[in-house]
């Protein structure tokens, strides 16, 4: 919203050209190009060379009214004649903007003439057989024989198959996908394009680069227009990449006067702080937890997540509910938070998370690798041995949640803000719309500033993809906000370990910093 | 500096042009703010930013220069009471005296001693900086002399004592070019030795009797144009001393100018523990010279050390040594784990292993304070690290089996670790809490 008139990565425009004549004897391209420029508005016009030797006929054999279609790209300052169709071409096409996520892709399909999305897919990163984190995939394409191959064709697999589905449902072809906005981290972005990675996961962490030129869609074997232009939206640092770059265009936080806390709440926990004047990033690595990762009995918020919990103290007894209220399979991010809360609120563990619950209760059992708590018993679902989450599980919690407030407080301490500067935080990623932000700050994962500042806004990354899709002023606010961002490497010293330690408590180990967690 | 980054920030040009090295003018502004670079690295800069930031980034305390080429030491350029807020910048500059009552071979030879005065332990050199020549004859001819065979023949740059200003003229005309530091100017003297020491070149040391009379004295000096002034409170006595030190630095971080420069102290005990007590206080709290009259190895080692310790950038992630540590008196069929050297991960190890009530020992791999999956991540936890770590520990001297657990989230290492280092490797659980039933089931002795 609020971006301007529709100005798309491709388009048809009809022109109506004055034919030469004695005393007007401009070439054909430059005729062509004023005219361009006069009703489409762009800058510098390249045509391609097939274009440019059909040119003089096709203009004359059209009595030089023709439809010229134009492809733009982030990044570059011209547009590039495509193609130039006889009379005038009214017929559909459309763009792709795609979220390639560590594990799942999220794809939109986009009619660039009205700007409507037509369909959204997703489905999970088929990478995931090489490794379910970005670190264990840049290891496999480096040390594997045509790992790097593998790696890019099953993302491009997934991404393919996302674009099959969507044309059948539509019944449109491939080849009227005219253009492709991609928004991945850093190492996505690489292992899509086939690009060496390695040296992203070494220190100083340096990616080949952050951003990187549209590329033909048939020269990587995208299953669109052949010649159609790819284009990654650009990142920031090997750990900050264009996925959030997008996200922060979504979230409208880089020209916004408000303070803002971006937060994508995900493996690599990504988080950008600031406003229209500045914005810094970092990268927290929180760890799988709150997408299901890590834990027995984790799930990502997928129907027959465990979403919300309550334990009562004394009893013990367990309320829950799951996601479109089946029967249970597994607990989800949000989930877990509540767990985590409600554990200790019933006094079964201590901040630091051991179990310390006086009583026998069965709800506690020894589990071989310590103990655990009982969520749901086996005969209420059929799961054999029940939903359970471990001593260890919940320490591995505190410390995804203690990443995440070490990241956010690093980055407020490098600016010399305290957390109550912070005039909104958006939410992001698969996480979900579902977390409970007041139980969330009662861990101490997120700051406790008043809950009204706090909002959801989804797949910001893919809605940022699909805006770059259709707008030049999107497209252009994309590369100002990737070379603006300043990226803190939260390595660098001290001040995230120390943090980090700090927040590995049931809020935090100094309370003054949650007044209002009892 | 008091200016935060964003302060700096406001200041900038705000292009993003990456001219000044960093990769956006926010960048910029925070190593600004935290000394790591100066506004003038941005080539961008408005006049009227320049002046701003100049002097908003000018040091709390003047950074001083004694000494001249290779002999050269700097001291001052500090910014905080205590190292853990950011860090000590120059290490205390430790001066050994020479009296110019002395022969001159005795001079000589005193100065031979100061000059072995180099230590070397674990490929760090730790050393003495300054001889401080001692004019204790009253006689400047004599002075001039001892400074002559001082100047010639010290691996380190020399202070000159006195407070008689034909004296310090006579060593100076002899010695300026190791620009010594001249000690010094009192409140009778200051502008003959203001005079000397700027036509010399050199850097002067000011005393006054309490802290009013030396802010007083400096701001003098300085009005008469001279910059690398060292303060001497006058004080002697260690509490006095360390009382002074505390204010001086104080003053000097509320920019208060007049006390924003380094300082000299003297230990005056006779007792040579004493003496190494006393100048130990004053490496601790803020002096940038601290001279003592002792020429004994076994005295100054310690407060070498004690200086480099207090100097060692904290800024540096929580790490054990890696060395091999025993849990329970462990014997030589103990087990062996590998975790890496990041405090956490040890003492969540150490823990487990202690609650497994089986003797072990912990071989901690440096990684340079990272967990094992953030150095596994970022390629300091390998194989080939692992196998060095097993060679080079003499934990192969300590055990007569062959095999090492290795944590359970780094299964995908055990292949190769096991060819490059010719131990079995046993894969452990993946939490430190898997530790005692692990052991109890799969450690058979």
């Amino acid at each position: 919203g609020g971006l301007g008139s529709l100005s798309p990565l491709y388009r048809k425009v009809f022109l109506s050209l004055k034919e030469p004549a004695p005393g007007d004897g401009e070439d054909d391209l430059a005729r062509l190009s004023r005219a361009i420029r006069k009703e489409a508005g762009v800058g510098e016009l390249r045509p391609g060379l097939d274009v440019l030797r059909g040119l003089p006929k096709t203009l004359r054999d059209a009595g030089w009214k023709v439809t010229v279609s134009l492809a733009e790209g982030i990044g570059c300052g011209c547009a590039e004649i495509a193609e130039i169709e006889p009379g005038r071409v009214g017929r559909k096409y459309f763009g792709l903007a795609v979220d390639i996520g560590t594990t799942t892709v999220v794809a939109h399909l986009v009619d660039l003439e009205s700007g409507r999305t037509e369909s959204m897919k997703g489905a999970y990163n088929r990478q995931s057989v090489y490794g379910e984190d970005v670190i264990s995939r840049i290891i496999y394409a480096g040390e594997h024989k045509d790992g790097l191959e593998g790696l890019q064709k099953a993302v491009l697999d997934t991404v393919n198959g996302l674009i099959r589905e969507m044309t059948e449902e539509l019944n449109i072809k491939r080849v009227d996908i005219k253009a492709a906005v991609c928004a991945g981290n850093t190492a996505m972005t690489h292992l899509f394009l086939g690009i060496d990675p390695t040296y992203i996961r070494l220190e100083p962490y340096t990616p080949a680069a952050n951003k990187i030129p549209a590329v033909r869609a048939g020269s990587i074997g995208l299953d669109i227009h052949p010649q159609a232009w790819v284009n990654c939206v650009p990142g920031v640092a090997g750990f900050v990449g264009g996925d959030i770059v997008a996200g922060v265009l979504a979230s409208e936080m880089a020209f916004s006067e408000k303070m803002t806390l971006f937060i994508d709440v995900g493996t690599n926990g990504e988080m950008v702080l600031g406003g229209g004047e500045w914005l810094v990033a970092c990268a927290c690595s929180a760890g799988p937890a709150f997408e299901g990762g890590g834990i027995r009995h984790g799930l990502r918020a997928v129907s027959g997540a465990i979403e919300h919990v309550e334990v009562a103290p004394g009893s013990l007894a367990v309320k829950y509910s799951t996601v479109d209220g089946v029967p249970p399979l597994g607990i989800c991010g949000s989930g877990l938070i509540e767990v985590v809360a409600q554990l200790y609120k019933a006094g079964v563990i201590d901040r630091g998370g051991n179990f310390v619950f006086p009583g026998r209760t069965p709800r506690i059992r020894d589990a071989g690798e310590g103990r655990e708590f009982v969520l749901v018993w086996p005969e209420e679902p059929a799961l054999p041995g029940g939903i359970a989450v471990s001593e260890a599980e919940i320490k591995n919690l505190l410390r995804s949640k203690a990443a995440v407030y070490a990241g956010i407080r690093s980055m407020l301490k490098k600016v010399g803000l305290p957390a109550g500067a912070i005039e909104r935080v958006i939410i992001a990623g698969g996480f979900g719309g579902y977390i409970n932000i007041r139980e969330a700050v009662n861990i101490g994962l997120l700051p406790d500033i008043p809950l009204d500042r706090y909002t959801y806004i989804g797949n910001a990354s893919v809605k940022g993809a699909a805006m770059a899709l259709l707008s030049r002023q999107a497209r252009q606010a994309l590369e100002e906000i990737a070379g603006r961002v300043t990226y803190l490497d939260l390595s660098a010293d001290n001040t995230f370990m120390d943090e980090f330690v700090a927040a590995l408590f049931i809020p935090h180990t100094d309370l003054s910093l949650f007044p209002t967690v009892t | 500096m008091g200016l935060t980054g964003l302060e700096i920030f406001k200041q900038l040009p705000k292009t993003n042009c990456r001219d000044c090295g960093q990769t956006t003018c926010l960048a910029f502004a925070m190593a600004v703010a935290t000394g790591k670079a100066v506004p003038d690295r941005c080539p961008h800069l408005s006049e009227a930013a320049r002046d701003f930031l100049g002097s908003a980034s000018a040091p709390p305390v003047m950074p001083v220069k004694i000494g001249a080429g290779s002999k050269q030491v700097e001291i001052g350029n500090e910014s905080v009471l205590f190292r853990h807020d950011k860090r000590f910048e120059n290490p205390t500059a430790i001066a050994v005296t020479v009296c110019d009552t002395l022969s001159n071979g005795e001079i000589a030879a005193r100065v031979e001693r100061i000059n072995g005065l180099v230590f070397e332990r674990v490929g760090q050199v730790y050393k003495v900086d300054l001889v401080a020549v001692v004019n204790s004859s009253g006689n400047p001819g004599r002075f001039a002399e001892a400074a002559k065979i001082a100047a010639e023949r010290a691996e380190f740059a020399l202070i000159l004592v006195s407070e008689d200003p034909a004296a310090i003229e006579a060593a100076l005309d002899c010695t300026a070019d190791g620009r010594p530091l001249v000690c010094g100017a009192n409140a009778a003297n200051y502008q003959a030795m203001t005079g000397l020491a700027g036509r010399f070149g050199v850097p002067l040391a000011v005393r006054g009797a309490n802290l009013e009379e030396l802010a007083s004295l400096a701001e003098k000096v300085a009005a008469l144009g001279l910059r690398q002034i060292v303060l001497d409170s006058g004080a002697r006595e260690t509490a006095k001393v360390l009382a002074d030190q505390t204010q001086i630095r104080r003053q000097a971080l509320k920019k208060f100018r007049p006390l924003g420069y380094p300082t000299i102290t003297f230990v005056d005990h006779e007792d040579s523990l004493q003496a190494v007590l006393q100048a130990g206080v004053y490496v601790a709290k803020y002096a940038g010279v601290v001279v003592l009259d002792t020429v004994e190895p076994a005295d100054l080692l310690a407060l070498i050390t004690l200086r480099l310790n207090l100097y060692t950038d904290p800024q540096k992630p929580p790490a054990v040594e890696s060395k091999v540590y025993e849990i329970l008196n462990p014997g030589k069929d103990s087990p062996v784990y590998i975790t890496t050297n990041f405090s956490l991960t040890y003492y969540s190890v150490a823990a487990d292993v202690e609650a497994s009530r089986v003797p072990g020992y912990i071989l901690p791999v440096d990684t340079d304070g990272t967990s094992v999956l953030t150095a596994w991540s970022a390629g300091k936890f390998t194989p080939e690290k692992i196998a060095e770590a097993l060679n080079s520990s003499g934990i192969a001297e300590k055990v007569s089996h062959r095999r090492v657990i290795i944590p359970g989230a780094l299964g995908v290492l055990s292949g190769r670790l096991q060819e490059v280092s010719g131990w079995e490797v046993l894969v452990g659980p993946r939490e430190s809490s898997g530790i005692p039933s692990f052991i109890k089931q799969q450690w058979k002795t």
